[in-house]
Order: C-alpha cells, then structure tokens, then sequence
C-alpha cells in the first residue's frame, strides 16, 4: 500500500472563518477585508494596491470541517502510519477560529458531533486504519498508542494530563529524540479513549480574559500520540515508530515572540527587573555574523525545541492559519498571512525510521 | 495615600494577579490614579501652579503606563503626551529631568509596540540627549517620580535618587540597543549593548548569572568581527562576574537544588563560549598562514611573526581604547582571567597548542554538564567543536604521522556518536557526522598516501591502510549520499540548495578515492577507474543540467572535466596492458 510523497515542503493552509458568530460585528461594522479568489489564492484589501497570497489551500466560509480534514490532515495521518512523523499546527489571532477547526464547537464534548474538528477527525482516522491494517496483517502485526498532552506557558512546561504536576524539563534521548521528562503518558486503544484524554486535558488550559479580548488562549498546547506497531515476518521483528502531534498555538496576537513579529522593544518592565532580554539583542546581532562558529544559548524557545523534528526537520507538517475576514482584524490578518507565507518556506525532509533488529529466536 | 496605594497594586499587587484576569489589579490602580487626578484638579485653584503642574504629569505618567501595561494603547500614549507637555517648559529642573526621561522611555516602547521604530528612535535619543545635557549643566541627583507624592521625612537620599536617576538612563541606552538592532545598525547596538552591560556593573543593578551570560554572548559579535581582543575580556569578565555569583547555599529543598542545576547549566554555556573563542581563533591563524593548497606557509609564517613584534609595541595603545568593565578590583580579577589565554594568532605549533589546550579543557568543562542522556544535540554540539580544534590543531603539526593520529582522535570520538544516534529525529546531525566522518578518513588516507611517497617502496601494511582508509571514506560519504534519497530510494533529480554542495564534494571525493585504492589486479583496478570515471561524470552531467550549480563546485567541477577527458584514455591503456592480444 503506498500513497504519493508530494514534496518535503510544509503545507500552509488558510482558513477563513464566517464573521456572522464573531463579537466583531456588535458595533455594526460589516466591511470585510479579504476574499477568497480560488482554492489557493486570497485577496486582502489592503490599500492602496490589494495584496494577493498563495497557499497550499484556502479554505473558504463555506468550507466544512470534513472537508478541511481531508484536504489537511488525512495525508499525515496515513503518513504517520507508515512511519513518519507528523505535526499539524493551527496558528491564528484568538477568534480566528482556531478551537473550531481543531476541536470543534466549544460548548460540546460530544465526539459525534457533526461539526467536530481535525482533532477528533485524526483519532477516527487514526484508529480506523490501525484496525484496517491489523485485520490485512493478522497477529503477525501488533500496535501501541500512547498519548501525552502537554501545555508550554511563560516558557513553562505543564502536564495537562496531571494537573498536580509543574515546570516539567524538556530533554532529549539518543534514540528518541526530544521529549517531556516526566510527562504522564497514557495508553489509548480507541478513538474514544483519545477523545475523553484531550477533553479532560482541554479543561485544565490556562485562559486569561482582558477588557480587550474575551477569552484568550495564553498558551500552547502540544497532543502528542506514539504509534508504535511490530511486525514479525520469518524471526525478524520489525519496530516502526511515529509521532503525531497535534498542536494548538496560543493567540498570535499575544506573542511577542521576535521571531514571529520583530519589530517590538522588550520591555524592561518595572524598575527592579533586570534587563533580561538584553541577551536576545545580542544575540541577534551575531545571528548576522557571517558562517562563523559560533554559540548562541538564547536560542530555543521550549515550543521550537519540542517541535524542532517538525520545523525544518524530518517530519510531515502542515499548518492552518486560521483567519477572521472582518476589516477591524486587518492587522493581525495580515500578519497571520505573512507568518503563513514565511512558513511555506521551511522545509521538510522524511525519512523512514526502520529499525530492523535480526532476532533469531 | 491613594497614589501610593495605586502603585503598590500595579506593582506589587498585580503579580498575583489569578491568571484569569491578568489585570485585575492594575485595573483597580488606575481607578484610584483617576480619583487622586480629580483630587487634584480640584484643588487646581489653590496652590502653586508649577507643583501642581508636575504633579499631574506624575499622575499622567502613571496613568500612561498603567494604559500600556493593559495593552490600550493610544490611551496610553495621550496620558504620556500630556505629560512631556506639561514637563517641557522644567524639563532641564532637577524635579522633572527623571520624570521626563522615563515619560520618553516609555513613549519609545508604544511607538515599538507599533512597528514604528523610527518614531521610537526619536524620543529615545532625545531622552539620551536630555540626560547629557542634565549631566553636564546641572548633574545633582535628581529627584525621583515618585517623590512628588512622598511627605517630606519619606524623601530618598542623593544616593538612593542618583541611583535610580541612573537606571532610568540605563534603560534608554537598552532600549536604544533594541532600536538600533531594529533598524539593522548593528555596530550601533552592539556599542550600546556594551554600555548597557558596562552600566549595569558599575551601578548594580545586575544578576550575576545573567550579566555573564550577556557579556559572554557579546563575545560572539566580537568574533564574528574578529575582534578577539574584545571577545576575550568579555568572556574574561563573563567569568568573573560568574565566579561571584558564587555558590547557592546547599540547602536540601528542592528550589535549591534546580538553582544548582541551572548555575550548573550557565557554567557550562560559558565554556561553550570560550571553546567558540579558541576555535575561531585558531582558525583565522590558519586562514592567514595557508598556502593555496590549504597547507602551513613558512614563508608567510616568518613574516606575521616579524609583524608582530612591530605590533608588540603599538599594542599597549590599542588595549586602552577598548571599553573595560568593571571597577578596579573586578578589572584587575579580569585582567587575570586574559592572562590565560592569547588573543593574537597563533603563528607556530607551540603557540596553537597552547589555545587548543584550552579550548580542550572548556570541552571537558561543557561535556560534564552537557551529557549525552539528556541534551543529545547540546553534546554532539561540544564533540563536533572538539573535533574541530584537533582539526586546527593538526594544521598546525607538521609530523604527518603525528598529524594522522590527531585525525584518528577524531574518528574515535565522532564513530560511537554516530552510531548510535537515530536519524529519525536527529537527521541534520547525523548528516553532519556521515560527512564529517567521511572528511576525516579522506584527510587520513591523504597523509597515509604522503607517508608512503616517501618510501622508496609500499610496504603491504601501508597499502593495506590507505585502502580501509579509503574504504571507510567511501562508506561514509555513501551514507551521507543515501540519507538524501526520498522514501523510495531515489537520489533527488535536483539537489536541494543547503546539500547542493556537500554532496557534489561527497560525489567528487568518492570518484578521487575509487581512483586511489591500490590493488594489483588489473580487473579490480579497471572496474575502479569505472566507478571513479560514473563519479566524475555525475559533476559534469549535473553541472550541465543547472549551471546554476557551477558556482558552488567550481575547483571541482573542473578537475573533474579533466578527469572525465584523460580516464578513458588511461582506462584504455590498462586493457591492453592486460589483454595485450586483442
């Protein structure tokens, strides 16, 4: 069984959500300021010369959450069967409906629900072929999932799935990778079981409320599943291994990241606050040194490091921008689309992890 | 009362803030600033004008600040407004000149929340401005801002106010830094990053731990400028700083034992930072003392060394004009950091051992943190840059079969590395070491191939090492080859522009080493000269297709079109040797 490899590049796709549920539209301001062209192209209004971008995908009002899982995810899902690893981001200003395209509408934890997101999709989708392959294979091939759920705020580690739990480390193991020391992991053998994980996980996300946002999301929140599957073929034992993380970016608006941004003073902040940040300056300035050897210990922020196999590294990953056409949103709009554009830039490189151990036994 | 309540809350208060109102508290802040305003203005009939004046500008401060924090901008930037205005006229006087400057360092950091850093840039270099002249006609101890609202017994010292005075400067010349950076005048940034770090000691008003981190990456500007001079003393004086911040007191909780890991961790940084500082320094020696085929110049070598002692003299000069941290007991504790290590080019093997020694004994410093179970690419970081100074190190030897053991140190330490690191989640890295490896047994066969020239005749061990040599060469960059395959198997029509040129060097070494193995049979030898000859053509061929790529292998691409010109004829040769009937 085979499917087509379509390039190493990371897929960027843009979803447009409706306005119509927005808190946008209170103050009777109904211009938008974008449309979509075709089913790659989008169209924002910006003055005076309209700026036209080019994604993977565009995905328009209409467009319905099977639709935007078949076109964004089901590739990496079958992807991480066969081995890979995979990551989907969703990116976006909070409103943009980034929840909805991921989980689905808030006020249900009904997995059946018509309008469910990528996350419950994938489950489905992942356990499903997990049986298919299992019934073609016989007891010949065995799998494993096992899932964590983790959530990095203010640089800080936290395990969703033990509340009790704080300031987790990141490490890496030689043969494994980076991973979460100490993050609780939980076996699943069903799509249900993954959904009751992420649900009671969900609920223990951190949200702040300002007089100028409702609800924002100040945190990322990283779902991590492990496909492990075995298969004995003639006293070898084949090990294949894949990551599949599924990841929920805090509000774009709120990061002040320099990469993502640039142009932001760090603050000093109150007066008996050390100048902290004066380490990323530098350390900017010698990002333009010319090949040089050279050490940087700034560098990492906790999400690039944990996802770093996924940004530019070998593994399949896609990102959705999620985005809110009404024109009060222009500026983050904006911004979301130039982060979008920079990203398709990134590439990928997958390669088949096969560890074949000859045992004779 | 109320404005002090004010600020305590937005200071104090609001770090407790629950996470799901972030605000609360400087919410409950501005409430009290407003009433303590209205307070004010009705009182506006009364009293002196000018106090008064500078005391709404307080207030307004406050109230601007308090906007921003809350991220309601342009609210904020009127308050702050209105407060440069109220100051302008007194702006020089020793109440209002703090005042002021804050006002402008935080109109900088709205107009940067904007994206509009040169509007940023103005009010900042007027603040610089402001604080010179201040210095220069007045230069008292300013009051604070937060006097303005104090009773008169509560009222700072001079000390106290010229300190604060002072960090208020401080933070303009870093956020100066962060402009400068912005707007990509990167000399500009660094010189004000190094006062910044340079005030910060003389004043205070630093973490150890942190000013030495700043100070050691400073060095890496430096380096990329090479100027080793300056990156020496600020990692001097990031060692320095550090020894100060001295041990945590081991108690047995847990908190203290994550400080010890993370002082543990900062050390380690540091000497990451001084094997860059050996590295690049005896790298650049070598960029100066190379000849065209990339090997020691003894002509070029007497010659920087009768430079250098003309430069001997000047160099005194030269060492004062460079800005120096530190008061004089830190300076002299500085001073004896430098004396350990040179920051000239090392021009003989003597002088190149002594800084591969000690970038060796840093190496040994980061590993103890840096291990391999737990930050995997951190220490494979730190083996690489060994391998790199014994890489130098050998450049500088000219005992070849001394030079080929310091090459074969680098195999036994980067093969077990190798080895065990999975590829799946670490593909860049092994990358590195496949073609690093690969490099090094080249170099190794080289000098093997140099030896035995010597020789009147080659010994049957010596043939044998040159070709498992040349063997293992060949496996590696074969590996590094495969790992560019996709999922099928399939070499990429196309190479990707970070590989473009490491594989075209790993295709042109391999066709060189299949064209170097030694073998009396002429079967064996003609099939090799094949391989070598498909090698060689793969440059040519490629090259054709995308000139583009030509830039990148120049040397190579040509040597391998005389290859490609004169093997077939010697191939032909060979045949006939062997089958001299046909």
């Amino acid at each position: 069984y085979s499917f087509s490899v379509e390039g190493d590049a990371i897929k960027v796709y843009v979803r447009v959500r409706p306005p119509s549920e927005g808190p946008a539209l209170a103050d009777g301001d109904q211009g938008l300021c974008l449309s979509v062209l075709s089913p790659t192209t989008i169209r924002l209004h910006s003055k005076p010369e309209p700026k036209i971008f080019t994604f993977d995908y565009v995905a328009n009002m209409e467009t319905t959450q099977e639709s935007v899982f078949s076109s964004v995810a089901k590739n990496i899902v079958e992807s991480c069967m066969n081995g890979y690893n995979g990551t989907i981001f969703a990116y976006g200003q909070t409103g943009s409906g980034k929840t909805f395209t991921m989980m689905g509408p808030s006020d249900s934890d009904n997995f059946t629900h018509s309008l469910r997101g990528v996350i419950p999709r994938s489950f489905e989708y992942l356990f499903f072929l997990i049986e298919r392959e299992k019934e073609k294979a016989g007891s010949g091939k065995s799998f494993l999932c096992k899932c964590s759920f983790i959530e990095i705020y203010n640089e800080q580690i936290f395990d969703l799935l033990d509340s009790a739990s704080a300031g987790l480390l990141l490490r890496e193991h030689i043969k494994k990778g980076v991973f979460v020391d100490g993050a609780v992991e939980q076996v699943l053998s069903s799509a249900a079981e993954a959904y009751q994980v992420l649900t009671t996980g969900w609920r223990n996300r951190r949200v702040a409320s300002t007089s100028m946002n409702r609800e924002s999301s100040r945190s990322h929140a990283v779902f991590t599943i492990t496909v492990e599957s075995m298969e004995k073929n003639n006293e070898v034992v084949n090990i294949r291994s894949s990551l599949l993380n599924l990841v929920d970016l805090a509000g774009s608006e709120r990061q002040k990241d320099t990469h993502t941004e640039g142009l932001r003073l760090k603050e000093a902040g109150n007066i008996n606050r050390s100048l902290s940040c004066l380490g990323l300056v530098i350390t900017a300035l010698v990002d333009v040194g010319n090949g040089k050897q050279r050490h940087i210990c700034y560098r990492d922020s906790k999400l690039t490091f944990l996802l770093r196999d996924s940004l530019g590294g070998n593994a399949k990953t896609s990102i959705i921008a999620n985005v809110h056409p009404g024109s009060r949103c222009f500026g983050e709009t904006l911004s979301t689309l130039n982060f979008a554009q920079r990203a398709k830039l990134i590439k990928n490189k997958a390669v088949v992890n096969e560890d074949t151990q000859g045992n004779v036994s | 009362e109320k404005f002090r309540t004010a600020r305590t809350l937005s200071a104090v208060e609001s770090r407790k803030d629950p996470e799901t109102e972030p605000y609360r508290s400087k919410y409950s802040a501005r409430a009290l600033l407003q009433e303590v305003k209205q307070q004010l203005s009705a009182a506006e009939e009364g009293g002196e004008a000018r106090l008064l004046a500078v005391r709404r500008a307080v207030l307004e401060y406050e109230l601007g600040v308090n906007h921003t924090d809350t991220e309601e901008l342009s609210a904020g930037e009127e308050h702050l407004q209105r407060c440069t205005q109220l100051l302008e006229p007194h702006r020089l006087s020793p109440d209002c000149v703090s005042l002021y400057i804050q006002a402008q360092n935080n109109l900088g950091i709205l107009w940067s929340e904007r994206d509009e850093i040169k509007t940023a840039q103005t009010y900042l270099e007027s603040a610089e401005a402001l604080y010179n002249q201040y210095m220069k006609e007045d230069g008292n101890p300013p009051l604070d801002p937060s006097e303005h609202f104090m009773a008169e017994e509560e009222k700072l010292t001079d000390q106290e106010r010229s300190k604060r005075f002072e960090k208020a400067y401080t933070h303009t010349l870093y956020y100066l830094a962060q402009v400068y950076q912005h707007l990509e005048m990167i000399e500009k940034a660094a010189q004000y990053c190094h006062t910044t770090l340079k005030r910060q000691l003389e004043y205070c008003g630093y973490y150890p731990v942190e000013w030495a981190l700043n100070a050691a990456t400073l060095s890496q500007y430096y380096l990329s400028k090479q100027c080793f001079m300056e990156a020496r003393h600020c990692l001097a004086a990031a060692s320095v700083i550090f020894s100060q911040a001295g041990q945590v007191p081991s108690a047995e909780d847990n908190e203290a034992e994550q400080d010890q890991q993370y002082l543990c961790q900062r050390k380690a940084e540091i000497a990451r930072f001084w094997i860059k500082y050996c590295l690049n320094l005896l790298q650049s020696a070598r960029k100066l003392l190379e000849d065209n085929i990339g090997e020691l110049d003894p002509d070029r070598q007497l010659e920087l060394k009768a430079q250098r002692k003309k430069e001997e003299d000047e160099k005194e000069k030269g060492r004062k004009k460079a800005v120096l941290f530190g008061t004089s007991d830190i300076c002299d504790s500085v001073l004896a950091m430098e004396e350990k290590v040179s920051s000239v080019y090392p021009l003989d093997f003597q002088e190149a051992r002594e800084i591969f020694l000690v970038g060796q004994n840093y190496v040994q410093e980061a590993k103890e943190f840096f291990q391999v179970d737990g930050y995997v690419s951190d220490h494979i970081e730190i083996v690489q840059d060994h391998s790199a100074l014994f890489k130098v190190l050998a450049f500088f030897e000219e005992d070849y079969e001394r030079r080929c053991k310091m090459h074969k140190r680098r195999i036994d330490m980067l093969e077990p590395i190798y080895a065990d690191l999975n590829p799946q989640y670490y593909l860049l890295i092994s990358r590195q070491l496949q073609f690093e490896l690969a490099n090094t047994f080249y170099e190794m066969m080289d000098l093997k191939v140099a030896i035995g020239n010597r020789l009147e005749e080659l010994d049957s061990h010596t043939i044998k090492k040159i070709n498992s040599l040349a063997q293992l060469a060949i496996k590696y960059y074969e590996l590094f080859l495969d790992s560019l395959r996709n999922p099928d198997k399939v070499f990429p029509e196309e190479l990707g522009e970070d590989v473009l040129r490491p594989a075209m060097v790993a295709k042109f070494h391999i066709a060189r080493l299949y064209g170097k193995l030694i073998t009396s049979d002429h079967k064996k030898q003609l099939e090799n000269m094949q391989t070598s000859l498909e090698y060689y053509m793969f440059l040519v061929d490629y090259c054709e297709k995308y000139p583009y790529a030509v830039r990148a292998i120049e040397t190579e691409l040509e040597l391998s079109k005389e290859m490609v010109g004169l093997l077939p004829a010697r191939m032909e040769r060979l045949r006939a040797k062997m089958y001299p009937f046909i």
